[in-house]
C-alpha cells in the first residue's frame, strides 16, 4: 500500500478517534492537515488522473469531508459546513463512475438542503434540488428537508417547528434549532409589512415567544428600528425607507430631442 | 482532459476559504488551469481572490497566481481595462509568448494603453504622470520576443506606436535585411504617424540609422533629409558622391537628384544646390552665373550636351587651365550636370522633349466641339480655350490655335486674357523660350505697344504658369512688370504669375511687391494678390499669414477676402497640427468666406494624411455650416486629405453624395476627382456615374470634371466605362438644350481626359510616397474656379508625364529596350476620332502612304531584329515564375515603339492573338496602372540604377566603349523661333511656327547648334 495513503488513513483513524471522543480542536486540527495531504493526491478532483490507488484514495477523501461536514455541524460553524460540502460535492457528482454510493450521502445532502432552507437561500435549495435524481427524492432525508421547506413556504409555520421531533439524524438538530428562528425572522419580516403596529402581547405570541422580556431581548438584537411605546411595538420607521425610484424624465427628453435633431442635420 | 472531468469549480472556490495557505495555493493553482471553462462560477468569487492578491502575508508567487487568476476572470468579463492591470500584478507569470485569446488581446491592451500613455506624455510635456513601469516591463517583453522571433516589422510597428525610438533603432539594426526593414519603416512612418515632430524624430533616426551601415542607401537617406528639410545633409551627400572615382556613384548621385526634383520641393533643392561646394580652382566663377539670366545662358552652352541646358559653370570648366587635376575637372564637370537637375531644368527639358514626341492629342474632338458651341457663348468658347491648352500642356503644340485665328479672336476682355494665358500651359517648361514666345503679348515697357490689358496680364500669367516653381530666371521680370503697371487687370496677371514662378520660395522682396498691390485695395488685383501671396509663402506657417487674415477682416471687398482666405490656406500646407490654431480661428470666423477659407486651410495642412480629427472636423462643417459655399468647401477639401487612401475616399463621401443640397453632392463629386485623380478606381466611378447626369447643372459640370479626373489616360480596354463616358461627353457637346455650365463641364472634361497629349496624368504623390507641392497646390487653386475661371490653368501645374525616361552618364537618353508584361492593348492610347467628313479625308491617303511605305521597309529590318529581341525578352521573361511565355513564338505583331512614325500604320488585320507582352523603347509612356507590368531585360546594354518602372531613371553601361545610340534629341526649340508678331493685332496671331506640326507628327528635327 502506498505509504502516503497509509498516512492518510492513519491520521484519519486518529481524526474519527477526536471525533467520536468529541474532543473538537484536535479533530479540527487534524482535518486540516489530512486536507492538506489530500491535496498531494492527483487522482482526487479536479485532475482524476488514474493511478492504482485511485479508489482507495477517493474513497477515504470523501470519507474525510464526510466526516469534515458533520464535524462543522457538531461545530456550529455554518461556514465550515458549506466550504466542506463543496468540495465533498464532486465526489458525488463527478466520482460517480468510480465509487460505489456512499451510505452517508443522503444524509448529508439532506443536511445540505436544510442548511440552505436555514439560510433562507431559496433558490440556491430548489437547483440543489433539481440536481438531484428522482430517486434521492424518495429518500427519507431528503423528503424532511423538501417537506420542511413546502410548509415553510406555505407559512404553516407551526407545521415546521412541529417536524422537529420527526428528524431523520440527529446532526439535523442543530438546524432545526436554526430553523425556528429563521421562521420568527420571517414572520416579523410580515408583520412588519402587515401591521402598522401590534400590542406586545399579540407580539409575543405572534413571533413565538414564551416570554415578554425574551421578545424585547430579540426586538434589541434583530429590529432596532421597531419602537416600543405605550405597550405596543410600533413597525412606522421600518416602513419609511426605501423611497420609489425616481424617472429622470427631463434628461430622456433632452436625449431624445437631440437626437431628433442630429437625425435632421444628417446629410 | 481535465475540462470533461468535473462539472463545478466550487469545490476549489471553497477552498479558498480554507485557512491553511497550502490549500489555497492549490485551489488557486488549480482554478488557474480551469478558469477557461469555470470563470462564470469563479467571476462569483472574484472578491475573494482579489483579497488573496492583496494579502500582505501571502507568499509573494501566490500573489502574483492570484492577481493571474483575476486579470484572467475579468478578461472573460471584458472587463479589460481591471484585466490589464491584474495582470501587470502578475508579473512575470504573465506569460507574453503564450498563444492564447487572453495573452493576445492583452498584450494588445496593454501596448495600446502604453502606446496612448506615451503618446500624451509627449504631447503634454509639463505634467507627465509615470507610467507604470510594470506596464513598460510588459511591452519590453513584448518587443525583445519580437525581435528575438524575427517578427521585426510588428517590433517596428509597436516601437513606432510606443515612441520607443531606442527599441526601433534596436529592431532594425538587428533584422536580417536592414534595407527592406528601413523602406518599410519609412513607409510606416509616412502613412502611420499622424503628428509631424515625431515623425520627424523618427526619420532622423532612420538616416542616423542608414549612415551607420556598411553600404548606405543614399536615394533613401535624400528622401528622409528632404522631408526634414535639411539641405546640408543632401549636399554633402551629393558632393561625396560627385568626388567619386567610381561612375557609378555619380550616376547615383544624379539619380537621387531626380528623385529630389520629383518632390517639387523648390526652396529645398534650391538650397542643396547652393550648398553644394564648387570646385576648388575656380572658387566663383560657376556660382555666380547663376543668378544671371540662364535664357542667356543658353547660346553660350557651345560645349556640353545638347539637351541639358549647361550655365555658364559648363563653359567655365572648359575654359579652366589645364593645371587643374584631373579630379577637380570631372567633380566642376558632374557638378554641372547636378545643378542642372536640381534646377529642376534637366527634368523639365526631357519631360518637354517627350510631351513633344509624344503627342498624341486628337484635334479631331476639339474641332467637333469648336463647331458645335454657339459662337454668342462666351463661356462655351472660352471652356474650348482651355480645354485646348488643357489637351496640348506642355506639349508646345499650338497648332489648333494658329489654324482658328478668326475663332479665337472672339475672345474679347477677359477671354482675351485667358486664351492669351493659356499659351503658357501649352508651352509649359519651355524655360528657355518662354519670354521669347510671350514676347508679343507682354508689356512693352511704356512704349504702348497697343496689346490690350487683357493679353498683357494673361502673357504674365503665362509666364508665371511656364515657369511655376522654376522660376528663378523670370522672378525679377515679373517683378518690374508688376512694379510698372497700375492696370488692375495687368497687376492680376502679374501676381498669378509671380506667385507661380516664386512658389514657395517666401521671398521677402516679393512678398512687399505683392502686398502693396493688394493694399491698393483693387478687387481685381487685389485677389489675385491673396492668392500670388499664398502661393509665395506656400507651407512656411510665416507669421505673414496673421497679416494677411487682418486685412481680410479690413476690406469691403469679397473678391479679395476670397484670395487672400485661399492665400492664408496655402501658408499652412503640410505643416499639421502646427496649423490647429489659424484653422481655429478661421472657421470660426463670422465672414462665411473666412471660413470657406478655413476649409482650404484644413485640406492643405493635412493633405494626404488621412488624418482622422481632420477628416471629422470637415465631415462636421459639411453638414453643419450655413453658408453653401462653406459646405461644398469642407466636402471638396475632404478630397485633398484623403488623397493618399484614394480607395477610402468613395465610401467616405458616397452618403454626401446624397445629399439634398446640390452644393454637397459637387463637393463630393470634386473631392471623389481630386483624391482619385488619375487612379481609374472603379468604385470612385460608380460613385460618379450617378452625378454625371444630376438635376442640377453646376453638379453635372462637377461629376464630368471630376470622372475625366479620375479617368486621364484610361482607355476602353481597361474600363469600358471610359469610351461610355467619351460618349456621353460628345453627346453633352453637340445637344443645343445642354445647360452652359455643364456643357462648359465637358468641354472641359474631354480637355481633361486627353490631358497634356494623353501623356500626363494627375498625380499628388511622387513615387516616394512624398506630396508633390506644385501638384497639391495647383488642384488647390484649381478648385477655386467656380469663381474664376482663369484659375483652370491651375490645374496644369498637377499633371505628370507618364513616361519611363531612361538617362545616360551624360544625362542623354540611350536606346534601350525593355518589357511591358501586359497585352499593349491594355495600355495603348485611345483611338483616335475618325474623321467625319470625307473632304478632309482625301490627303490623308498620301501621307499615310508615305509614311507606311518608309515604315514597312523598316520593319522588314526590324522584324528580324524584333524576333531576336522578343526571344531574348522570352529567355528573360523565362526567368520570371510569372510570366507567360506560351505565346512568345509569335509577340512580333503591333510593335509600339516610341517612334511615332508608326502610329499611323493600318493594324495588321490578321486575326492573330494579341501578345501577352510587348517591348517598349526608352523613352517610353508607362501609365502608372502598367507600372507593375514593367521588366527590365537582364542582358540589356544597360542597368538601371534603381528598378523603378516609370520617371527619370539613370542607367549603368555595361558597354561603355561602344557607340550609343540616343533618342529623344528633337528638341522643340529654336532660337529664331521667336514671332514676327508685331503686326499681329490677334492675341495669338504671333503663330509660333518653329514647329509646324500638322495632323501628322513630323520627323524628328536635328538639334540646332549655335555656335
Amino acid at each position: 500500500m502506498d505509504p502516503k495513503l497509509t498516512e492518510v488513513s492513519q491520521y484519519f483513524e486518529r481524526f474519527k478517534a477526536a471525533c467520536v471522543r468529541e474532543d473538537i480542536d484536535t479533530s479540527a486540527n487534524l482535518l486540516s492537515q489530512l486536507k492538506v495531504l489530500l491535496t498531494s493526491f492527483r487522482s482526487l478532483p479536479p485532475l482524476f488522473e488514474v493511478t492504482p490507488n485511485a479508489v482507495q484514495e477517493l474513497t477515504i477523501a470523501r470519507d474525510i469531508y464526510e466526516h469534515a461536514v458533520l464535524l462543522s455541524v457538531k461545530m456550529g460553524d455554518q461556514d465550515a459546513f458549506e466550504r466542506d460540502f463543496f468540495q465533498l460535492k464532486p465526489y458525488y457528482t463527478d466520482a460517480r463512475k468510480r465509487l460505489p454510493r456512499s451510505p452517508q450521502e443522503h444524509m448529508i445532502l439532506g443536511l445540505n438542503l436544510l442548511r440552505l432552507l436555514v439560510q433562507n437561500r431559496i433558490a440556491e435549495f430548489h437547483t440543489e434540488l433539481e440536481l438531484l435524481p428522482a430517486e434521492s427524492l424518495e429518500d427519507p432525508c431528503i423528503k424532511h428537508a423538501v417537506e420542511l421547506e413546502q410548509s415553510f413556504m406555505e407559512g404553516a409555520y407551526n407545521r415546521v417547528l412541529t417536524a422537529k421531533q420527526t428528524v431523520p439524524n440527529q446532526s439535523y438538530d442543530y438546524f432545526m434549532d436554526l430553523l425556528a428562528k429563521t421562521v420568527r425572522d420571517e414572520i416579523a419580516g410580515c408583520s412588519e409589512k402587515a401591521y402598522d403596529f401590534l400590542s406586545i402581547n399579540d407580539a409575543r405570541q405572534m413571533l413565538l415567544f414564551s416570554s415578554d422580556n425574551e421578545l424585547l431581548k430579540y426586538i434589541n438584537e434583530e429590529h432596532p428600528e421597531w419602537e416600543i411605546k405605550d405597550g405596543s411595538v410600533i413597525f412606522q420607521k421600518a416602513k419609511e425607507t426605501a423611497p420609489c425610484k425616481e424617472i429622470p424624465s427631463l434628461q430622456l427628453i433632452n436625449q431624445t430631442l437631440s437626437y431628433a435633431r442630429e437625425l435632421e442635420r444628417i446629410v | 482532459m481535465a475540462a470533461t472531468m468535473v462539472s463545478s469549480a466550487g469545490g476549489l472556490l471553497a477552498m479558498l476559504n480554507e485557512s491553511h495557505p497550502l490549500l489555497k495555493q492549490h485551489a488557486l493553482l488549480n482554478l488557474n488551469n480551469y478558469v477557461d471553462q469555470f470563470w462564470p462560477e469563479i467571476s462569483t468569487s472574484v472578491t475573494i481572490i482579489e483579497s488573496l492578491y492583496e494579502d500582505e502575508e501571502f507568499d509573494q508567487h501566490q500573489r502574483q497566481l492570484a492577481a493571474l487568476l483575476v486579470s484572467k476572470v475579468f478578461y472573460y468579463l471584458e472587463e479589460f481595462n481591471d484585466s490589464l492591470s491584474y495582470a501587470l500584478g502578475a508579473g512575470s507569470l504573465f506569460d507574453v509568448s503564450e498563444d492564447s485569446d487572453y495573452v493576445h488581446t492583452l498584450l494588445a491592451k496593454a501596448i495600446d494603453e502604453y502606446a496612448s500613455l506615451k503618446t500624451k506624455a509627449s504631447e503634454c510635456s509639463a505634467d507627465v504622470e509615470s507610467i507604470d513601469p510594470r506596464l513598460e516591463a510588459i511591452v519590453e517583453r513584448m518587443l525583445d520576443k519580437c525581435i528575438t522571433d524575427g517578427k521585426y516589422q510588428q517590433a517596428m510597428g509597436i516601437a513606432i506606436e510606443c515612441r520607443r525610438l531606442d527599441k526601433l533603432e534596436e529592431a532594425i539594426s538587428r533584422s536580417d535585411n536592414v534595407h527592406g526593414t528601413l523602406s518599410y519603416c519609412i513607409g510606416v512612418s509616412h502613412s502611420f504617424i499622424n503628428r509631424r515632430e515625431y515623425r520627424c524624430e523618427v526619420l532622423r533616426l532612420l538616416v542616423n540609422v542608414y549612415q551607420k551601415l556598411p553600404s548606405p542607401d543614399y536615394l533613401s537617406i535624400c528622401q528622409c533629409l528632404m522631408f526634414l528639410d535639411e539641405p546640408e545633409g543632401v549636399a554633402s551627400i551629393l558632393e561625396k558622391l560627385l568626388r567619386s572615382e567610381n561612375k557609378d556613384d555619380a550616376l547615383l548621385a544624379f539619380q537621387i537628384a531626380f528623385d529630389l526634383v520629383e518632390n517639387e520641393h523648390q526652396a529645398f533643392l534650391l538650397n542643396v544646390r547652393d550648398r553644394l561646394p564648387t570646385p576648388k580652382s575656380q572658387p566663383l566663377e560657376s556660382a555666380n552665373p547663376r543668378s544671371t539670366e540662364p535664357v542667356s545662358g543658353q547660346t553660350e552652352d557651345s560645349t556640353a550636351s545638347e539637351d541639358v541646358p549647361m550655365d555658364e559653370g559648363a563653359s567655365a570648366s572648359t575654359t579652366s587651365t589645364p593645371q587643374i587635376d584631373q579630379s577637380e575637372e570631372t567633380y566642376s564637370e558632374r557638378l554641372t550636370k547636378i545643378k542642372g537637375i536640381l534646377s529642376g531644368e534637366t527634368s523639365i527639358q526631357l519631360t518637354l522633349q517627350f510631351l513633344y514626341s509624344h503627342n498624341k492629342s486628337d484635334l479631331l474632338i476639339l474641332k467637333a466641339i469648336k463647331q458645335s458651341v454657339e459662337m454668342r457663348n462666351s463661356v462655351c468658347h472660352s471652356a474650348t480655350i482651355y480645354s485646348n491648352a488643357i489637351m496640348h500642356a506642355g506639349t508646345t503644340v499650338d497648332t489648333f490655335l494658329r489654324e482658328n485665328l478668326d475663332w479665337l479672336s472672339r475672345a474679347t476682355n477677359w477671354a482675351k486674357f485667358s486664351a492669351t494665358a493659356g499659351l503658357g500651359v501649352i508651352h509649359r517648361g519651355h524655360l528657355q523660350q518662354g519670354r521669347s514666345l510671350m514676347a508679343p503679348y507682354l508689356p512693352q515697357g511704356g512704349a504702348g505697344g497697343g496689346g490690350s490689358p487683357y493679353s498683357e496680364g494673361g502673357a504674365l500669367y503665362a509666364l508665371g504658369l511656364i515657369h511655376a516653381n522654376h522660376g528663378e530666371g523670370i522672378k525679377q521680370f515679373l517683378r518690374d512688370s508688376l512694379r510698372s503697371t497700375n492696370v488692375e487687370v495687368i497687376q492680376h496677371g502679374a501676381c498669378l504669375g509671380l506667385g507661380l514662378a516664386a512658389l514657395g520660395t517666401a521671398d521677402e522682396d516679393i512678398y512687399d511687391d505683392i502686398k502693396s498691390v493688394l493694399y491698393t485695395d483693387s478687387a481685381v488685383a487685389g485677389e489675385a494678390a491673396g492668392i500670388g501671396m499664398g502661393l509665395l509663402m506656400v507651407g512656411t506657417a510665416s507669421e505673414k499669414a496673421s497679416e494677411m487674415l487682418t486685412y481680410a477682416h479690413e476690406t469691403q471687398h469679397e473678391k479679395i477676402i476670397r484670395g487672400l482666405a485661399l492665400g492664408i490656406a496655402l501658408t499652412v500646407y503640410g505643416r499639421e497640427e502646427e496649423a490647429d490654431t489659424l484653422i481655429e480661428q478661421m472657421t470660426r470666423d463670422q465672414d462665411p468666406i473666412i471660413r470657406y477659407g478655413g476649409m482650404y486651410a484644413l485640406a492643405l495642412a493635412y493633405g494626404g494624411t488621412a488624418n482622422n480629427k481632420a477628416i471629422r472636423q470637415l465631415l462636421h462643417f459639411a453638414v453643419s455650416d450655413v453658408s453653401d459655399d462653406v459646405r461644398r468647401t469642407a466636402v471638396l477639401a475632404l478630397g485633398f486629405v484623403m488623397y493618399s487612401e484614394p480607395e477610402q475616399t468613395p465610401r467616405i463621401v458616397s452618403l454626401l453624395s446624397e445629399s439634398y443640397n446640390p452644393h454637397v453632392r459637387y463637393g463630393a463629386a470634386l473631392a471623389v476627382g481630386i483624391s482619385c485623380a488619375g487612379t481609374g478606381l472603379s468604385e470612385a466611378i460608380s460613385l460618379l456615374e450617378p452625378l454625371t447626369s444630376d438635376v442640377v447643372d453646376f453638379v453635372r459640370q462637377g461629376a464630368l470634371i471630376a470622372m475625366a479626373m479620375v479617368m486621364v489616360q484610361m482607355n476602353e480596354a481597361s474600363d469600358s466605362r471610359v469610351g461610355t463616358f467619351r460618349r456621353q461627353l460628345e453627346k453633352i457637346i453637340l445637344d443645343k438644350h445642354e445647360d452652359t455650365m455643364s456643357k462648359m463641364g465637358a468641354i472641359l472634361a474631354s480637355g481633361i481626359l486627353d490631358a497634356g497629349g494623353r501623356n500626363v496624368t494627375i498625380r499628388l504623390l511622387s513615387k516616394t510616397k512624398h506630396d508633390k507641392i506644385t501638384a497639391v497646390v495647383g488642384l488647390a487653386v484649381f478648385s477655386q474656379f467656380w469663381y474664376w475661371y482663369p484659375l483652370i490653368y491651375f490645374i496644369s501645374l498637377s499633371f505628370s508625364a507618364t513616361a519611363f525616361i531612361g538617362l545616360n552618364y551624360d544625362l542623354k537618353v540611350p536606346k534601350f529596350d525593355f518589357i511591358s508584361n501586359a497585352k499593349p492593348s491594355l495600355f495603348e492610347y485611345p483611338k483616335p476620332t475618325i474623321v467625319p467628313t470625307a473632304t478632309s479625308a482625301v490627303k490623308l491617303p498620301t501621307a499615310v502612304l508615305s509614311t507606311s511605305a518608309k515604315a514597312t521597309k523598316a520593319r522588314a529590318k526590324k522584324e528580324a531584329e524584333q524576333k531576336a529581341n522578343t526571344e531574348k525578352a522570352a529567355a528573360a521573361a523565362a526567368g520570371e515564375p510569372s510570366s507567360a511565355v506560351a505565346n512568345t513564338g509569335k509577340g512580333k505583331s503591333s510593335e509600339k515603339d516610341g517612334d511615332s512614325m508608326q502610329v499611323d500604320n493600318p493594324p495588321e488585320k490578321k486575326a492573330e492573338p494579341e501578345p501577352s507582352f510587348e517591348l517598349v523603347t526608352n523613352p517610353a509612356r508607362v501609365v502608372p496602372s502598367q507600372e507593375k507590368y514593367i521588366k527590365f531585360m537582364e542582358d540589356s546594354r544597360y542597368v538601371p540604377v534603381k528598378s523603378a518602372p516609370s520617371g527619370f531613371v539613370l542607367l549603368r553601361d555595361l558597354k561603355p566603349t561602344e557607340p550609343e545610340v540616343l533618342s529623344l534629341t528633337d528638341a522643340p526649340s529654336s532660337t529664331n523661333a521667336s514671332p514676327p508678331a508685331a503686326a499681329a493685332p490677334a492675341p495669338a496671331a504671333g503663330g509660333q511656327q518653329a514647329m509646324a506640326v500638322d495632323d501628322e507628327p513630323q520627323p524628328p528635327q536635328p538639334f540646332e547648334y549655335t555656335s
